[in-house]
């Protein structure tokens, strides 16, 4: 099966590459560009562990989209999430209030939570509960994850309104 | 688990994209959001030579208000384009919180009206893996005369979930059929056969372009049990609609979905209400109609005792709360 040239920005960095058109995203992600934060779970749209962010910002299930259609487009990885040398308030609150445990689902949670942080830092329960449905995490429950997404909106209140 | 091998078209119009389709007939298939048939893929469900993606036609992602006050919706506009519509929530509630509550936020912002509305049906032996699926023999959707869930069954009964269909039934929505010969528009009432197998009347070569709904003309509602709020397919679903008074209604529409392999409109119980109204008594009869009416129940996703119980409690849940809705 003939592959196909795409052009896919990454954090910032643009790539081209070849790929077959059955390769997922996740797979472009992980095995061609070595980008393994991004983690294979189900790899059938229900846990979220692949969770990338869109264009706008959104929430992508990279195991559920083909890469090909993500020519001349760009994603967010939870390897492009840090500010310079500074952990995004979002991570920085996740090691403050242990929202981690194996971590395996982390990535996913936080890429999640900055869907929902990006367009919105007042995010009431209900946003949140509506943001963080699709990502599962088995470890923590999902308690200690809630009170870090809370706690990073504050923060990022907080730097709205000094910036 | 990896997607078989296909080839990817991806038109850049519509009339484009009817033409490849007619060229391919059954080997090709439809792809929009992807949410739902890619991972049908994985599980080789389906291994269609050509996958044909509309997602470059801009005139399917187009929500609009239609002259008498009713609205079109193009297929490949999202559930989250949808959900996030404050027109969509004022005129069709029912609408609203039936695509409010597909999946997650993940799978909304990927998944479409149109990939909603056609749905393949489910059933919890066959929607697995390969590997999973080689311990039993074949069924219908593969390769035996056999269903797993009903043994003495004739026929798949696979339990269509679209969150959609049950609402948009409701509301009277209608639906266009696209092909390169021309297009043909029926109401969405008439789209679905009670065959998991052969779910929809459409045809190779079909493809659903656009749904449209008649202006609001009273008030609906959308119920769904699940195991959890988010992320699962529904145990039940069920969506009303009253136009005119609780004491003397004009019409009445009750529906109800994930119970078989088509949305199952509860002829019983509008005629319950249609008679006598909208009241204690006849939303307990309704109720009870409506549970009578399932006939044969798969025990699919969760027993079919408590499929039975769960629809009562949930029209009766319902029907309170649309008593009570203002116009
Ligand atoms: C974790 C998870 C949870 C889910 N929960 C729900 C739920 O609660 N309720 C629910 O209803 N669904 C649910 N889904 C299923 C699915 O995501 C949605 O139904 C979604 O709306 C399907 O739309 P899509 O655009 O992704 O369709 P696709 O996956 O692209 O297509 C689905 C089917 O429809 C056909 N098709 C697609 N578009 C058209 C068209 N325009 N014309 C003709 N045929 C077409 C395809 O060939 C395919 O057979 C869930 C999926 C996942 C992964
Ligand atoms: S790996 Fe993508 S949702 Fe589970
Ligand atoms: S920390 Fe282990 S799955 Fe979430």
């Amino acid at each position: 099966m003939a592959k196909q040239i795409i052009t896919l920005t990454v954090n910032g960095d643009e790539h081209e590459l070849a790929v077959a058109p059955y390769q997922t995203l996740l797979e472009v992600l992980r095995d061609e560009l070595d980008l393994i934060g991004t983690k294979r779970g189900c790899t059938a749209g229900s846990c979220g562990v692949c969770t990338v962010n869109g264009e706008q910002g959104e929430a992508v299930l990279s195991c559920c989209t083909l890469a090909v259609d993500w020519n001349g487009r760009s994603v967010t990885t939870v390897e492009g999430v840090q500010e310079g040398t500074e952990l995004h308030p979002i991570q920085k609150k996740f090691l403050e209030h242990g929202a981690v445990q194996c971590g395996f689902c982390t990535p996913g949670l936080v890429m999640s939570a900055k869907a929902l942080l990006d367009v919105n830092t007042s995010p009431t329960e209900r946003d949140i509960n509506e943001a963080m449905a699709g990502a599962i995490c088995r470890c923590t429950g999902h308690i200690k994850v809630k009170i870090a997404i809370r706690e990073a909106a504050k923060a990022l209140r907080e730097r709205e309104g000094a910036g | 688990m990896q997607l078989p091998e296909f080839e990817y078209i991806r038109p850049k119009s519509l009339a484009e994209g009817l033409q490849a389709l007619a060229e391919h007939g059954p080997d090709a298939q439809i792809m929009s959001g992807g949410s739902d048939l890619l991972i049908n893929m994985k599980f080789r469900l389906d291994t269609p030579k050509y996958l044909v993606s509309f997602n470059d036609v801009a005139e399917l992602k187009a929500m609009e208000t239609l002259p008498d006050g009713g609205m079109q919706i193009g297929a490949g506009c999202t559930l989250t384009q949808l959900a996030g519509s404050g027109e969509l929530e004022d005129k069709y509630p029912a609408l609203h919180d039936a695509v409010f509550s597909v999946g997650s936020k993940h799978v909304r912002n990927a998944a479409t009206i149109g990939g909603n509305i056609c749905l393949d049906t489910r059933c919890w032996y066959t929607n697995q893996s390969e590997h999973w699926r080689e311990t039993r023999d074949g069924c219908f959707k593969t390769d035996t005369e056999e269903c797993h869930v009903i043994k003495t069954a004739a026929k798949c009964h696979a339990i269509n979930s679209s969150d959609s269909a049950p609402a948009l039934m409701v509301l009277g929505a209608t639906v266009v059929l696209a092909s390169a010969k021309g297009e043909r528009e029926l109401p969405i009432v008439e789209f679905y056969n009670d065959d998991g197998v052969d779910h929809t009347v459409m045809q190779p070569g079909e493809f659903l372009a656009r749904v449209l709904i008649p202006p609001p003309t009273g008030r609906s509602i959308y119920a769904k049990l699940a195991q959890r709020d988010g992320l699962d397919f529904a145990s039940g679903t069920f969506a009303a609609g009253i136009v005119g008074s609780n004491e003397s209604p004009e019409s009445v529409c009750l529906v109800m979905g994930s119970v078989g392999p088509a949305p199952k409109v509860l002829d019983k119980s509008i005629e319950i209400i249609m008679g006598q109204g909208l009241n204690d008594d006849t939303i307990e009869a309704a109720a009870l109609a409506a549970r009578a009416s399932l006939g044969e129940v798969t025990n699919l996703f969760t027993p079919s005792g408590y499929k039975r119980r769960l629809v009562k409690a949930l029209v009766k849940d319902a029907l309170n709360e649309l008593r009570d809705k203002e116009a």
